[in-house]
C-alpha cells in the first residue's frame, strides 16, 4: 500500500469540512491565549488539579510552594530535586511522567487528525514550546529535572482537547477526566515541579510581547520586543528577544559596537547590529571602507562599500551604504545598508547587483527618488 | 505636469513635505524609486513577458505595483486612460522583475515617501531590489 493511501486510511479527517476547520482555528486561538497569558495564576484551580493528579498516583496532596519565576523555582528546589532518577524506586515525578506518557499513548491510539496535528499541535509547539518556553529555558541554563510547563504545555493538551471538543475522537471517560486535569493546569499556571510531599509552582509572566512571524501559514507568533523584555515574570526576572532570537539584555537596552565586537555568538551579534541599525553600526564600529563612488542618478550622494567583519560560519558579505534619493520630513536623507556578495570591489557594481544589473548598466541611472 | 496636478487627478497622496509645484521629470531611461528600478526593456535581452501574459489597462485610479510591508507605502502606476498597459507576468532570470509596462503617453509612478517619477512612452521592466541574506537565507528582497 502506498504511503498516501495508508495516510488516508489512518485519518478520515484529512479534509474536514470548512466549519470544522473554522472551529478548530477559533479553539486554537483560545488555547494560544491561555499559553501566552500574562496574568496571575489561578491558584485554587491549579492546586485542585494537581491534587487530583497526585490522587491518581495514590499520593496525598502536596504542600504547594508558589514562586514568582522559573529562576526562583530553581533557587528553591535543591539540586537533588533537579536530577532525574534512572532506577527504582521511582520518585513521584517519574511515576507522574509515566502516567501522562501512557495517557498520551492511549489518546493517540484513538486515531489521529492530521489537519489538527499540523494546524494545532505543531503550530503551538513552535510558538509556545519552542519560541516562548525554549527562550525561558535557555535563559535559565540550569538542570531542571522532571517538570511540566503549565501554560506552555498547551500544544499537546490543546490538540487532544480540540479533537475531543470537535467530536473527532471519543476518549475513554477516565482518560477524558485526566486530560481535563492537564487542561486545567495549562489554563491556570506557569511551570511546575511535582515532588514527594511538595509541589513548586511558578506564577505566570506579567508580560509576554510577541510579533507575527512573517510569511507564516498559520499566523504564528514569536517573541520580540525592541524596547524591553519580551517575557517578564512578577519578580522582575526577564527574557529579551529580538525577532524570535533570545538575546542578552544589553542587545535591547544598550547595544554598542564595542559590545558587538566582543560578542562571540553570531546570532546575538546580528541582532545587536540590527538593533542599532547598520548606519550607526558603521559609524561606531569603524568598518573598513573599501571604495566609494558617486551614486548614479542621485547627485551629491556617494555609494560606499565596506568590508563586514567575518561572522563565520555565515557566508562572507560586504556592506553597501547608500543614501535615499528623497528627503525625509526633517530634511535629512536616510542612509541604509545593503548586504551584498563579497566579490564586489566596486560600489556601483554592487548597487547594480541589487537590481540584477551590471555596474555599467546601473551607471546609466538618470534619476533616483 | 507637477506633483500637485498629478495628485489631484489620481486621488493619491504623498507626504506633505515633498515639493509639489516643480514639474515631475519625465525620464526616457533608467530610473529608481526607492527599492524599485524602472529599466528600459531593450536594455536587457533576457527578460520577456510570459507567452500567457495578461496585459491589463492601467485603470483611472492607478494600480499598485508593490505595497510596503507596513501596508501604507505602495508604489502606484498611473496614466491617462488607454495610454498604458501592464502585466505582472514577467519571465526574469534573476526573479526580481515584478511588472512590464508599455505606454504610449507619459505614465507616472507615485509613492508616498518618494514622490513621483515620469516614464516616457516606451516598454519598461520594473524590478525590486535584493540584498544578500544572512545564514541560509540566500538573497532577500528589500522592503521599504
Amino acid at each position: 500500500m502506498s504511503v498516501r493511501r495508508r495516510r488516508l486510511r489512518r485519518s478520515p479527517a484529512t479534509a474536514p469540512d470548512p466549519d470544522v476547520r473554522w472551529q478548530a482555528v477559533e479553539l486554537r486561538a483560545e488555547w494560544s491565549s491561555h499559553a501566552l497569558r500574562a496574568e496571575p495564576a489561578g491558584r485554587p484551580a491549579t492546586e485542585d488539579a494537581i491534587t487530583a493528579l497526585y490522587a491518581l498516583l495514590d499520593e496525598p496532596p502536596p504542600t504547594f510552594v508558589w514562586v514568582d519565576s522559573p529562576a526562583a523555582a530553581v533557587r528553591v528546589l535543591p539540586p537533588s530535586a533537579r536530577r532525574p532518577a534512572f532506577e527504582p524506586p521511582w520518585p513521584l515525578e517519574s511515576r507522574l511522567a509515566t502516567m501522562v506518557m501512557e495517557l498520551r499513548q492511549r489518546l493517540d491510539r484513538r486515531g489521529r487528525s492530521d489537519f489538527l496535528h499540523t494546524g494545532v499541535h505543531e503550530v503551538l509547539r513552535r510558538v509556545v514550546r519552542e519560541s516562548v518556553a525554549g527562550a525561558v529555558r535557555s535563559q535559565l541554563a540550569a538542570p531542571l529535572g522532571v517538570m511540566w510547563y503549565g501554560q506552555h504545555d498547551a500544544d499537546w493538551v490543546a490538540y487532544h482537547d480540540i479533537r475531543h471538543r470537535l467530536g473527532l475522537a471519543l476518549h475513554h471517560a477516565r482518560d477524558a477526566g485526566q486530560l481535563a486535569l492537564w487542561a486545567t493546569i495549562a489554563r491556570s499556571c506557569g511551570w511546575w515541579w511535582p515532588r514527594q510531599d511538595v509541589c513548586v509552582i511558578t506564577e505566570r509572566p506579567t508580560a509576554v510581547v510577541t510579533e507575527p512571524v512573517p510569511g507564516s501559514e498559520h499566523g504564528e507568533l514569536r517573541l520580540h520586543n525592541e524596547s524591553g523584555p519580551a517575557v517578564t515574570y512578577p519578580d522582575g526576572w526577564a527574557v529579551h528577544s529580538w525577532h524570535g532570537t533570545r538575546v542578552p539584555r544589553w542587545v535591547i537596552d544598550g547595544p554598542t559596537a564595542e559590545l558587538i565586537g566582543a560578542e562571540r555568538n553570531v546570532e546575538v551579534r546580528r541582532c545587536a547590529v540590527e538593533r542599532i541599525g547598520w548606519e550607526a553600526y558603521v559609524d561606531q564600529a569603524g568598518l573598513t571602507l573599501l571604495a566609494q563612488a558617486p551614486d548614479p542618478g542621485n547627485p551629491g550622494s556617494e555609494l560606499q562599500l565596506y568590508d563586514l567583519p567575518s561572522r563565520r560560519p555565515e557566508p562572507r558579505a560586504r556592506l553597501l551604504l547608500a543614501v535615499n534619493g528623497s528627503t525625509e520630513r526633517d530634511g535629512t536623507r536616510r542612509r541604509y545598508g545593503l548586504r551584498v556578495p563579497p566579490w564586489f570591489d566596486d560600489p556601483v557594481d554592487a548597487a547594480g547587483w541589487s537590481y540584477g544589473l551590471t555596474g555599467v548598466q546601473y551607471a546609466r541611472l538618470q534619476r533616483r527618488t | 505636469m507637477n506633483l500637485a496636478e498629478l495628485l489631484t487627478r489620481t486621488d493619491l497622496d504623498v507626504l506633505d513635505h515633498l515639493e509639489r509645484q516643480t514639474t515631475i521629470p519625465v525620464v526616457d531611461g533608467l530610473q529608481a524609486q526607492g527599492d524599485l528600478l524602472v529599466i528600459p526593456l531593450d536594455m536587457l535581452n533576457t527578460v520577456h513577458p510570459h507567452y500567457w501574459a495578461d496585459w491589463r489597462p492601467v485603470p483611472a485610479g492607478g494600480v499598485e505595483l508593490v505595497r510596503g510591508v507596513a501596508g501604507n507605502n505602495p508604489h502606484t502606476l498611473v496614466a491617462d486612460p488607454g495610454a498604458c498597459h501592464w502585466t505582472p507576468d514577467v519571465r526574469d532570470p534573476v526573479n526580481l522583475g515584478i511588472a512590464l509596462i508599455t505606454n504610449t503617453a507619459t505614465a507616472y509612478l507615485v509613492h508616498p515617501e518618494h514622490g513621483a517619477n515620469g516614464l516616457a512612452p516606451g516598454r519598461w521592466l520594473v524590478r525590486r531590489q535584493q540584498e544578500r541574506g544572512i545564514g541560509a537565507w540566500g538573497n532577500l528582497l528589500i522592503a521599504d
